[in-house]
C-alpha cells in the first residue's frame, strides 16, 4: 500500500459483504479485495467506551501478528483506519475446528484427526519459537481455510514471553483448556500452558466433545483429577508451592484406554505426555511434533482432502451458545484474585508489564495505579542521564572528558585483531 | 541478544544513517536544516521523558515511545505531524503496546501543567486521532527491542558488578535515545558501545572480554564514537537554537 493512499481509497479497495460474526471487540465482515480479487475477512475494531483510543486487545493482536508469518498462523494482510475505526484485514477462513468437531455429519478418520492436530501443533511450534504464548487455544480459535489449512487465530490474549521467571496473569484460556498450574494460580508459567490446551483439543477431536467441562475453576480441577488422578508429590513436586494450592481428596487415575477407547497406543502415549501434571516435565510442542504418533500409520490426511462442514451460512451469530465455556455458572473467585499485582521487572525485550485486571468475561483492563517509575533491581538513574528533570540537564559524560576518551578509545581498539 | 531479534520486524526495519537523516520536502521548504530536524527530535525525546516521569511509566515505555517518534519522522514531515502532538501520542501508544496503559486524560493534564505555551495545547481527541495516524505511519509494526536487556546480560557476562560502572552504562544507554541509533543499529551493539565507553571512562580493562565476543568491534567502535560526538555537540545546544528550529516549523510555506 502506498503511503499517499487516502483513508477513503484504502477502504474502497475492499468491497464489503455480509457480516461473518461478532467478537469481543468488533464485527467481522466478509469482503473482496478489489486489487487482488482475494476474499478477505475485515475486523472492524470498536472504539473503547472510555475514550481510550485503539482497543488494547486489538493492539496486542496487531503487534504480535505483524511479527508472525507462518502457514499455520492467520495472516494479517492489512490494517487501515476508516471513519475513526481501525480495520484489520485477515485472510478469509471458511470455517473453524469447533464447527468441524461439532458437525455430526462429519466423520473424522484417525488420519483426519492427525492432520488437524498436526497443523495445530505446527502453528503453535512457530509461536513458541518466536517466544509468543498463544494463551487462548481452543477449537473456535483454530480457523480453517478453503484449502484445508488450519491456522491459529485470536491473538488478543497472546504475549511474548522471555525469561523463565516472568510473571503473568493466570486468568487466560477458556476454562476447559486451562492447565492445572493456571488453575492453581501460578504466575510463572511458560509454553506448557499452550501444550495442555492443545492436548485438550486433541482429546476433543478424538471424543467429539469438549473433554474436561468444568463449571468453575474448582470444578475444572476436580474434572482433571477425576480423569488423571490427584497429582502425587513425586509427579509434581512444586504443586504445593502454587499460590492457590488447596488439597483435593485423593482420587485414582482412570486407565487411558478407558478415557479414550478409540485411540491408538501412539495417540495415548502422546496424550499422556502432553497431559503431564508437572509443567517442567510436560512435553514441548516441538517434541510432540516428533512423536511417533505423527510418523506411524495412518499418515495425516492432506489438508485439501480433510472433511469440512458445508460453508457457513450468512448469519450474524453462527455460534451456538451451548458451546461457550464462559457461559457456565459465574465463577466467584476470592477477592484477592480479582487484581493481580505483578512486580515490575525489565523482562524480555518487547514486553515487560505489570498489572492485568481481568474480569469474568475475560476482558483485560489495566488496573489503576500500576506505577513503576522506580525499579528496584535496575540501577537506572534518571539524574545520571541527559534526560534529567531539568530542562537542558547535565549529560552523563561531559565534553571535557570526551576528547580524552576518544583518544583512549582509539588506542584501545588498536591492538585487538 | 534475544534469539528472535534477528527474525523480528525491528531487525528488518533497521535503516542506514542516510535514510534516517532526511528532512522531508515540506520541512525543507520552510528552511529546516538537518541540524534543526535533529534538534527537534532530541527536544521531543526530552518531552516524552518529562511526561513519562509525571505519568509514571517504566523506562522501556519511554524508550519505545522515542523509537516510535523517530520512526515516524523517517517517513512523515514535522509540518504535517506536529512534534508537540506526536511526542505525547507516541508515549500513549507505547504504553499500550508495552502493556502498561496511560490514560489520555492524564497525559493532557500533565501537558497543560508542564507547558503554558499554547503550541503544546492538545486535547484527548487530538491524541486519539493522532494515535491512528501514527499506527499507520509505523505501518503497524509495534515491537521494539532495546539495549537494556542485552546490557544487563552483557554486564553480568563481563563480570561487572560495581554500581558505578553499571550506572554509567545505564545512563549512557538512556542518552542514546537522544540520537537515532536505535533506528540504525541492533540494540545489543548499542549496549556494547555503552559498556565500552563506560569501561574506558572508569579505566576498567575488559578488552580481553571484548575480544572474546563474536561481534564486529569496528561497528561497536563507530557507535561509541558517535555517542561521544553527540556529547561534544550537546554542549553547544542552547534553548535559543531549539527555538529557532521550532520557529522555522511555524513558518507558512
Ligand atoms: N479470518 C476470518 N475468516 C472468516 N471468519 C472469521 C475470521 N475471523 C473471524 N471470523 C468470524 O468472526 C467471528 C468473530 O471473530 P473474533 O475473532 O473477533 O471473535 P471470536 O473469536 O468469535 O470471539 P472472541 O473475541 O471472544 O475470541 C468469529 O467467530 C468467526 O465466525
Ligand atoms: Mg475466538
Amino acid at each position: 500500500m502506498s503511503e499517499n493512499d487516502t483513508e477513503k481509497k484504502v477502504a474502497d479497495r475492499y468491497l464489503k459483504r455480509e457480516v461473518l460474526g461478532e467478537g469481543t471487540y468488533g464485527v467481522v465482515y466478509k469482503a473482496i479485495d478489489t486489487k487482488t480479487g482475494q476474499t478477505v475477512a475485515i475486523k472492524k475494531i470498536r472504539l473503547g467506551k472510555q475514550k481510550e483510543g485503539v482497543n488494547f486487545t486489538a493492539l496486542r493482536e496487531i503487534k504480535l501478528l505483524k511479527e508472525l508469518k507462518d502457514p499455520n498462523i492467520i495472516e494479517l494482510i492489512d490494517a487501515f483506519p476508516h471513519k475513526g475505526n481501525l480495520h484489520l484485514v485477515f485472510e478469509f477462513m471458511e470455517t473453524d475446528l469447533e464447527a468441524v468437531i461439532r458437525d455430526r455429519n462429519i466423520f473424522l478418520s484417525p488420519a483426519d484427526i492427525k492432520s488437524y492436530f498436526q497443523m495445530t501443533l505446527k502453528g503453535l511450534a512457530y509461536c513458541h519459537k518466536k517466544w509468543v504464548l498463544h494463551r487462548d487455544m481452543k477449537p473456535n480459535n483454530l480457523l480453517i481455510a478453503s484449502n484445508g489449512q488450519l491456522k491459529l487465530a485470536d491473538f488478543g490474549l497472546a504475549r511474548i514471553f522471555g525469561s523463565p521467571d516472568r510473571k503473568f496473569t493466570h486468568q487466560v484460556f477458556a476454562r476447559w483448556y486451562r492447565a492445572p498450574e493456571l488453575l492453581f494460580g501460578t504466575k510463572q508459567y511458560g509454553s506448557g500452558v499452550d501444550v495442555w490446551a492443545a492436548a485438550c483439543i486433541f482429546a476433543e477431536l478424538l471424543l467429539r466433545r469438549p473433554f474436561l467441562q468444568g463449571t468453575s475453576d474448582i470444578d475444572q480441577l476436580g474434572k482433571i483429577f477425576q480423569a488423571f488422578g490427584t497429582p502425587t508429590p513425586s509427579q509434581w513436586p512444586d504443586l504445593v508451592y502454587l499460590p492457590d494450592y488447596v488439597e483435593y481428596q485423593s482420587v485414582p487415575a482412570q486407565p487411558w484406554r478407558k478415557l479414550f477407547p478409540m485411540a491408538t497406543d501412539d495417540a495415548l502415549d502422546l496424550l499422556a505426555k502432553m497431559f503431564t501434571y508437572d509443567p517442567k516435565v510436560r512435553i514441548s510442542v516441538e517434541q510432540a511434533l516428533e512423536h511417533r504418533y505423527f510418523s506411524s500409520a495412518p499418515l495425516p490426511t492432506e489438508p485439501a482432502k480433510l472433511p469440512r462442514p458445508a460453508p457457513k451460512r450468512e448469519s450474524v451469530n453462527p455460534r451456538a451458545s451451548d458451546f461457550h465455556p464462559l457461559e457456565g455458572p459465574t465463577v466467584l473467585s476470592p477477592p484477592r484474585k480479582a487484581r493481580r499485582v505483578m512486580p515490575d521487572r525489565e523482562g524480555f525485550d518487547g514486553n515487560a508489564y505489570q498489572v492485568d485486571k481481568i474480569d469474568e468475561h475475560g476482558e483485560i483492563r489495566q488496573a489503576a495505579g500500576n506505577y513503576t517509575g522506580r525499579n528496584e533491581q535496575v540501577p537506572m538513574s534518571i539524574d545520571f542521564s541527559v534526560f534529567g528533570s531539568r530542562p537542558m540537564s547535565r549529560p552523563t559524560i561531559n565534553s571535557a572528558d570526551r576528547s580524552h576518551l576518544k583518544r583512549k578509545l582509539d588506542l584501545e581498539f588498536q591492538h585487538p585483531e | 541478544m534475544a534469539a528472535n531479534f534477528w527474525t523480528s520486524s525491528h531487525y528488518k526495519q533497521l535503516l542506514d544513517p542516510e535514510e534516517v537523516d532526511v528532512v522531508q520536502p515540506l520541512d525543507k521548504d520552510k528552511g529546516m536544516t538537518l541540524e534543526d530536524f535533529k534538534l527537534i527530535k532530541m527536544n521531543m525525546a526530552n518531552y516524552i521523558w518529562k511526561l513519562a516521569q509525571n505519568v509514571k511509566v517504566r523506562q522501556r515505555v519511554v524508550a519505545t515511545a522515542v523509537t516510535y517518534m523517530r520512526r515516524v519522522y523517517t517517513r512523515k514531515s514535522m509540518s504535517e505531524y506536529d512534534p508537540r502532538l506526536v511526542a505525547p501520542t507516541c508515549l500513549y501508544l507505547a504504553a499500550k503496546a508495552e502493556e502498561s496503559t496511560v490514560q489520555a486524560r492524564l497525559l493532557v493534564f500533565y501537558i497543560k501543567k508542564l507547558y503554558s505555551d499554547e503550541k503544546y495545547r492538545y486535547e484527548i481527541k487530538d491524541i486519539l486521532e493522532m494515535e491512528m495516524k501514527i499506527l499507520e505511519a509505523l505501518n503497524y509494526y509495534l515491537v521494539v527491542f532495546h539495549p537494556y536487556r542485552s546490557l544487563s546480560q552483557l554486564l553480568q557476562d563481563a563480570g561487572i558488578n560495581d554500581t558505578s560502572m553499571i550506572q554509567l552504562s545505564w545512563g549512557l544507554v538512556n542518552d542514546t535515545y537522544k540520537m537515532d541509533l536505535i533506528l540504525i543499529h541492533p540494540p545489543h551493539l548499542i549496549a556494547l558501545a555503552c559498556i565500552y565507553i563506560a569501561s574506558v571512562y572508569r579505566e576498567k580493562d575488559i578488552t580481553a572480554w571484548f575480544e572474546e565476543l563474536r561481534v564486529d568491534m569496528n561497528v561497536v567502535k563507530n557507535i561509541s564514537m558517535e555517542i561521544l560526538d553527540f556529547y561534544e555537540s550537546h554542549r553547544l545546544i542552547t534553548d535559543e537554537r531549539i527555538n529557532i528550529a521550532f520557529s522555522k516549523l511555524a513558518l507558512k510555506p
